[in-house]
């Protein structure tokens, strides 16, 4: 029973990594229909942001340095190379952000070194919470409310702002949005930033709980990728869905038996291809090279 | 079918000079081969690293075929790379560890994962663009993690080493590759006797791939490949089934690169998991990347570049994996053709038109268009095709509802109706495109509301669609050429290595639809660059080339001036004397003159069917049209 409480929580913490990171590829994907293999690199980013900022001026300065730097090293990306691949193939945008994700993670590996690094939980968060039977980390737990709150203030973005308007309205008919005199560049370079400072942001704040070397980037993006196709690609709360229930798969396969655990997310995601390419909760759209 | 001696003459002429440069062509390689261990010495490469490059370049062939030939992204790639190099690594250690043979090592590994590949295919080939990349992905990953998990096979993440070093027997001798070159000293060109006999094996494996490649992408099957890449619609509506060519290019693929993964573990002894990583499967991109797709040679040369650079800089800066990666994001940006294709810019576009045919006489034979199908094309009094209570449902919105509708072998029918009232989509239903929510569809007397679209070509319904689709990279004759293709050799045809130019009937075929269609005169310009007109016209002449009993023309005329749309008419009109001709239009006064009768369709059901006379008088007809169109719309379409 521990166990299994136990588990069902780190599934949730982990869960919630993979919905900070996939909401952000959905969200760009939605809005851009650009697939982006350098996310992770934000994530990566952030965390080295956190730890670099934290070990000299503190813990929640890193916090808030990570999504700010990142934001920033989005729209330079953005505006330097990605804006002229929006018009390109899948096939064109896969391969340039892979090269970016490469580069990014080289530039880590000089700077930093190959070596994991993690930053201590800091002395104010320590300790662990009585939950029934379990003692459990402080710490994961404000992790969790955090990326909870953080993903409902993004949701709050879309819903409520103008900008989040326009690209909610740029997801279903992108050249509609521009002839009815909507700035849907302007908007998309403010999801593409704000995309990226969100998993800025959760690298920042996890690399507490997982520690960081310069391939965390890939690693992580490769499951948030799983995320989004079980969700859906460019669905938001498919995003969150889809997260919770690979982070829940992973962690309880990991309780039954742990061989199985990175083999069974990929099977989980083939399945959903086959059978519901569109994802969960993914619009039936045409899957059809363009 | 007579062969007039000239042209036969012609083509064996044009056969020679294709072995002549296909012979030229591994002469050019074994050349090339032969200096580049050399060549690579001054710049401080070793022959051990020539041997791994010639190796690994066969992997990046593969993927090249793939990606440049079959349009397939795939990024799990690795996993047969690395599965070739467990298997032929678990050959040699437990199946022959007294007397290692190299050849069942490396062609047990072939076959492994050319079977592994087939089924991996088998459920990847159906997803597109990123979401096959993904897919290939996810299976890449589980197979890397199996491998990690099943220690006792595989070791872990220690990986197999200490793999037995295999010897080749080859006749009476069995040779040991380990063996060096003759001690031979060629100054700043290094040593004869530092190359060991590997290295000639490699290259004489790598010019075995280059030219099944080479052959096989000038095939019949690269042909058809090609096509499916540039236009999936139009090649499964001229009857090519594009599921078994990609599941076919993505076994061929899987087979070669589990060969070279085979050859590295061979070469170095060991095999680790990191050979099935998503790292490796992205290595494969980058070396062909970088070396440019859609030409043959490309991927090796950046494989070469990449894998030199790789060694190069690695001892001389800790930062070589970020100068890759930049020199992989600076090609992408600024060369998307790649080093190597940029070099070659200038070189002919569409290789295959180097072998023209000599245009036949067109005298005494029957014209093949009107050749009778099996069951005697128009005759007796049964339907041709026929539906019933046919439907269609998107989400909750009926766009065909209901339909019957009966059409007799020879008749011109005309399928009109408002805008939305489901014309197209009733089309689509009768040529295959989409599968009816309810209700039947009887051709010939046969139920095919289940046949899909590709099968019913080759049972005789071909369609024109409503926006031209074509082949726009390729010539007029070459995209009749493709839809008679599909009619002469069926839906699949695993032909890699001989070229459709053999199959006379093709180009008859192709020369007829063209001539139907008065694009003779064109025939060697690019379908890209044609007029509006000549592209829907081409678009007919493809379906007609694919021998249709049926032809199902969705507004034909639309867009073309009036002398464009007069002179459309006129050769549809002579097509419907040899078939049955459906065809969705606007212009009136093109539907009234060539009618024999008329469909009304509105709001997705059949409002009325009558000759040109009938349907004028018809009140309701009237209606439905006048309800929300108005009598100048009507006149002019």
């Amino acid at each position: 029973m521990e166990a299994l409480i136990e588990a069902l929580l780190n599934g949730l913490v982990q869960g919630l990594i993979y919905v900070a990171i996939a909401v952000g590829l959905t969200i760009v994907f939605g809005t851009l229909r650009l697939v982006n293999f350098a996310h992770g690199a934000f994530y990566a980013v952030g965390a080295y942001t956190g730890l670099v900022v934290a070990q000299h001026y503190g813990f929640v300065t890193g916090l808030i340095a990570a999504p700010i730097a990142v934001a920033f090293f989005a729209v330079v990306l953005d505006r330097v190379v990605l804006r002229y691949f929006y018009d390109k193939t899948p096939t064109a945008q896969i391969l340039v952000t892979f090269g970016i994700a490469l580069v990014v993670e080289e530039t880590l590996r000089l700077i930093f070194g190959g070596t994991t690094q993690q930053y201590p939980t800091p002395g104010f968060l320590q300790g662990a919470v009585q939950l029934g039977p379990i003692a459990y980390p402080a710490y994961r737990l404000l992790f969790a409310a955090g990326v909870l709150i953080l993903i409902g203030l993004v949701w709050l973005f879309l819903v409520r702002t103008d900008y989040g308007l326009i690209v909610r309205a740029g997801t279903r008919d992108r050249t509609m949005v521009q002839l009815l005199g909507g700035n849907i560049r302007q908007a998309s370079t403010i999801v593409f930033a704000l995309g990226a400072a969100v998993a800025g942001l959760v690298g920042a704040a996890a690399s507490p709980i997982y520690s960081i070397d310069p391939g965390t980037g890939f690693e992580f993006l490769v499951p948030s990728f799983v995320v989004v196709v079980v969700g859906g690609l460019g669905s938001f709360w498919g995003a969150v869905l889809g997260g919770l229930l690979i982070g829940e798969l992973y962690s309880l396969t990991t309780l039954v038996y742990a061989p199985a655990a990175n083999v069974i997310i990929y099977v989980c995601m083939a399945l959903v291809l086959l059978f519901r390419p569109q994802g969960l909760l993914g619009e039936s759209e045409v899957i059809r090279q363009s | 079918m007579t062969t007039a001696p000239v042209p036969a003459q012609t083509a064996g002429a044009a056969r020679r000079s294709l072995i002549a440069s296909d012979l030229r062509f591994v002469l050019l390689a074994a050349l090339g081969l032969a200096l580049f261990p050399l060549l690579l010495h001054p710049i401080g490469g070793y022959a051990g690293l020539a041997t791994q490059i010639l190796i690994v370049s066969v992997a990046s062939i593969a993927f090249n075929l793939l990606l440049g030939y079959a349009g397939m992204l795939s990024y799990g790639q690795a996993m047969f790379y690395g599965a070739g190099g467990y298997v032929a690594a678990i050959l040699l250690l437990r199946a022959m560890p007294q007397h290692p043979n190299l050849w069942l090592a490396v062609l047990g590994a072939t076959l492994v994962t050319a079977i592994m590949a087939l089924l991996v295919g088998a459920v990847t080939v159906r997803l597109y663009g990123i979401y096959f990349a993904l897919l290939t992905l996810a299976f890449a990953q589980m197979v890397f993690f199996i491998v990690e998990q099943a220690k006792d096979w595989t070791n872990g993440d220690d990986g197999l080493q200490s793999i037995p070093n295999a010897l080749l027997p080859l006749g009476p001798w069995n040779v040991d590759l380990e063996q060096a070159l003759p001690n031979i000293d060629l100054g700043i060109f290094g040593n004869l006797g530092d190359i060991k006999l590997w290295y000639v094996f490699a290259a004489l494996v790598l010019i075995a791939a280059l030219l099944f490649t080479r052959l096989l992408t000038r095939s019949q099957f690269g042909e058809v490949l090609t096509a499916i890449r540039e236009n999936e619609e139009r090649s499964v509506m001229v009857g090519f089934s594009a599921p078994l060519y990609r599941l076919a290019a993505f076994g061929i693929a899987g087979a070669l690169t589990g060969l070279a993964g085979a050859l590295r573990a061979c070469y170095d002894g060991t095999v680790a998991v990191e050979s099935l990583s998503i790292e490796r499967s992205g290595q494969f991109v980058v070396y062909t990347v970088v070396g440019g797709v859609q030409t043959l040679v490309s991927p090796v040369v950046g494989t070469a570049l990449i894998m030199y650079l790789e060694n190069v800089l690695s001892g001389r800066t800790t930062a070589w994996r970020l100068i890759e990666g930049l020199i992989f994001v600076a090609v992408i940006v600024f060369l998307p053709r790649g080093v190597l294709g940029t070099l070659l810019k200038q070189r002919e576009k569409n290789p295959r038109s180097i072998f023209v045919r000599a245009l036949r006489p067109r005298t005494e034979e029957p014209d093949p268009l009107l050749k009778p199908g099996p069951e005697g094309h128009r005759a007796g009094p049964m339907s041709i095709i026929e539906t019933f209570k046919l439907g269609k449902l998107f989400g909750h919105f009926a766009a065909n509802n209901d339909i019957d509708f009966r059409v007799d072998p020879g008749e011109l029918r005309a399928v009109i109706g408002p805008n939305g009232a489901g014309k197209t989509t009733f089309f689509n239903l009768l040529s295959g495109t989409i599968a009816p929510t309810t209700g039947s569809i009887n051709y010939k007397g046969r139920d095919v509301s289940r046949v899909s679209g590709t099968s019913r070509v080759h049972l005789g319904i071909a369609k024109a669609f409503q926006t031209a689709s074509l082949y726009p990279d390729q010539t007029v004759r070459q995209n009749c050429r493709l839809a008679a293709l599909a009619r002469v050799q069926g839906p699949f045809a695993l032909q890699v290595l001989r070229r459709s130019t053999r199959l006379d009937d093709v180009d008859a075929l192709a020369e007829r639809a063209m001539d139907r269609l008065e694009l003779t005169g064109v025939a060697e310009v690019r379908a890209g660059d044609l007029s509006h007109g000549d592209k829907k016209r081409l678009d007919i002449a493809i379906a007609l080339a694919t021998q249709p009993q049926i032809l199902l023309l969705d507004e034909p005329v639309a867009g073309m001036s009036k002398d464009e749309a007069r002179k459309t008419e006129s050769l549809i009109r002579k097509l419907s004397t040899e078939m049955t001709v459906l065809v969705i239009e606007h212009d009136m006064e093109m539907v009234m003159g060539i009618s024999d009768s008329i469909t009304v369709l509105h709001q997705g059901t059949v409002l009325a069917t009558g000759t040109p006379a009938e349907i004028r008088d018809n009140q309701s007809v009237q209606e439905a049209y006048l309800g929300g169109h108005t009598e100048a719309e009507l006149a002019s379409g």
